[in-house]
């Protein structure tokens, strides 16, 4: 049983990366002047922010393969880890890029102006002026959103992925004895959570609170 | 205050041509041209609204000119001139290059707040200009000298006054040794006691021959810095002219008007 929560900390890591990389994506596409090239952007975020996350896995797990089914005249299934990581990281992704996004906004724009004065490149401010702020300002939801990506691993196990609560599941079906079973499993995601809450906070606060 | 040479002698730093802004439907500058030579302090006044902080923001290109032309030291700014005799949009690389030339100090300071006073100093010649960090390191310090905050060194802005800031903003423009130095109402988010210690940075380099383009509501100021005050009016020049004889005496019965608004 136990062993299943590898599952959701692989989940977990696997999500956080993809996410972020499409949040980065994202959030720049976001930022673009273009307004149809932001409009794609926005399509993205909207849609997946707005859609709950179980809806999302459960369509990503069935939808695909049955359409390709139908085109291909085979039965096609697809493994449910690789499809469950999928769709939490389009998910993740879209929180991660309005993140990333609010957080480049927070600058002022007259910091942007005075380095722009000096004769500073776009590049450059971006990356010694607007980032440096900006990561410092997005950090505390950027730990937020993590924390969020931890606790929607659980679902995982709603779409066949051994983690622990599909463990619990199953035994718990078998032995009747859910009352133990269940308050164990709150516990222990309870208390992995709350470890994780406390390191973000460590983590956030020291970078905060020289500049201001 | 430079008023032995003749102007014609020296070098025209900024050469302004014909310059329009429209916002909008809102023409904010309507054909303005300025030439300002080395060593002149140009005071820009002007009410709210008449384009003043337009024009400055063009002069360095952080607003784009609708028309008109914009020079430094004689080289383009925003454009350029094929041999054909075409006009074009220059390179961003190259409108970064004369920006260097350019120092501006800005209304609301604009430091950078995760860096310290010297850090903000040192950032541009260092990253932009690539300077070697022990020579511009030393000349920070004596910026830092000159604008008496040597002791607040390293300090974040958050922990520095309006004042201090604003002189740490000066001296960051400084640290590129422009060519000319822009000033967006430098004082007017300023408690009033602490608008002397401003002024006063701005009135030493004045004397040293810093090309200054000042915009201020600061009359007095203006008076006795200056070597020339322009007066906008709804994005043109009403007056032109040395401090007496704007300020003074003014032609027209608008720049009267303005002119006894603000000072009494």
């Amino acid at each position: 049983m136990l062993p299943g929560l590898w599952y959701n900390f692989l989940v977990f890591f696997l999500v956080v990366v993809f996410g972020v990389v499409l949040g980065l994506i994202f959030s720049t596409i976001r930022l673009n002047t273009n307004i149809a090239v932001r409009a794609i952007a926005a399509f993205y975020i909207g849609l997946f922010r707005n859609a709950p996350e179980y809806i999302t896995l459960v369509w990503f797990l069935y939808v695909p393969a049955l359409v390709l089914s139908k085109l291909l005249e085979s039965n096609v299934t697809f493994e449910p880890l690789v499809v469950a990581v999928m769709a939490l990281s389009l998910s993740a992704g879209a929180f991660y890029a309005e993140i990333f996004r609010a957080g480049i906004l927070s600058v002022p724009k007259g910091q942007i102006e005075a380095a722009r004065a000096t004769g500073m490149s776009r590049t450059l401010t971006l990356r010694r002026i607007i980032l440096p702020q900006a990561i410092r300002q997005m950090l505390p939801e950027f730990f937020n959103e993590c924390v969020s990506v931890f606790k929607g691993t659980t679902l995982v196990s709603l779409v066949m992925v051994p983690d622990l609560v599909y463990g619990v599941n199953l035994v718990s079906s078998y032995t009747g004895q859910a009352l133990p079973l269940y308050t164990g499993i709150a516990l222990i995601y309870f208390f992995i959570v709350f470890t994780m809450t406390s390191i973000a906070e460590k983590l956030s606060n020291p970078w905060r609170d020289k500049t201001r | 205050m430079v008023t032995s040479t003749n102007t014609s002698d020296r070098n025209v730093v900024v050469k302004v041509v014909d310059l329009h802004k429209t916002f909008g439907t809102l023409e904010v500058l309507r054909g303005i041209s300025l030439d300002v030579h080395e060593g002149d302090v140009l005071t820009l006044l002007g009410a709210s609204g008449s384009g003043k902080t337009t024009l400055l923001r063009c002069i360095n290109h952080l607003e784009q000119p609708t028309s008109g032309e914009t020079f430094i030291d004689g080289r383009p700014l925003g454009f350029q001139i094929h041999a054909s005799g075409r006009r074009t949009n220059a390179s961003q690389s190259s409108i970064n290059a004369l920006r260097m030339e350019i120092g501006m100090v800005f209304q609301q300071f604009n430091l950078w707040p995760h860096m310290t006073a010297f850090e903000n100093i040192i950032e541009a010649p260092l990253r932009v200009k690539k300077l070697p960090r022990s020579e511009v390191e030393s000349f920070a310090t004596e910026l830092l000298k000159r604008v008496e905050l040597l002791d607040k060194k390293d300090e974040y802005p958050a922990r520095l006054s309006g004042g201090q800031q604003q002189r740490v903003a000066i001296a960051r423009a400084l640290a590129m040794q422009p060519r000319v130095m822009l000033f967006d109402e430098p004082t007017s988010s300023l408690d009033p006691e602490l608008i002397g210690e401003v002024l006063g940075v701005m009135r030493s380099l004045a004397k040293e021959g810093t090309t200054m383009i000042v915009v201020t509501h600061e009359i007095g100021f203006a008076r006795e810095v200056s070597d020339r005050v322009v007066l906008l009016h709804n994005g043109m020049i009403e007056e032109d002219g040395p401090p007496e004889e704007v300020i003074d005496n003014p032609k027209s019965s608008r720049s009267k008007q303005f002119f006894s608004s603000i000072l009494h």
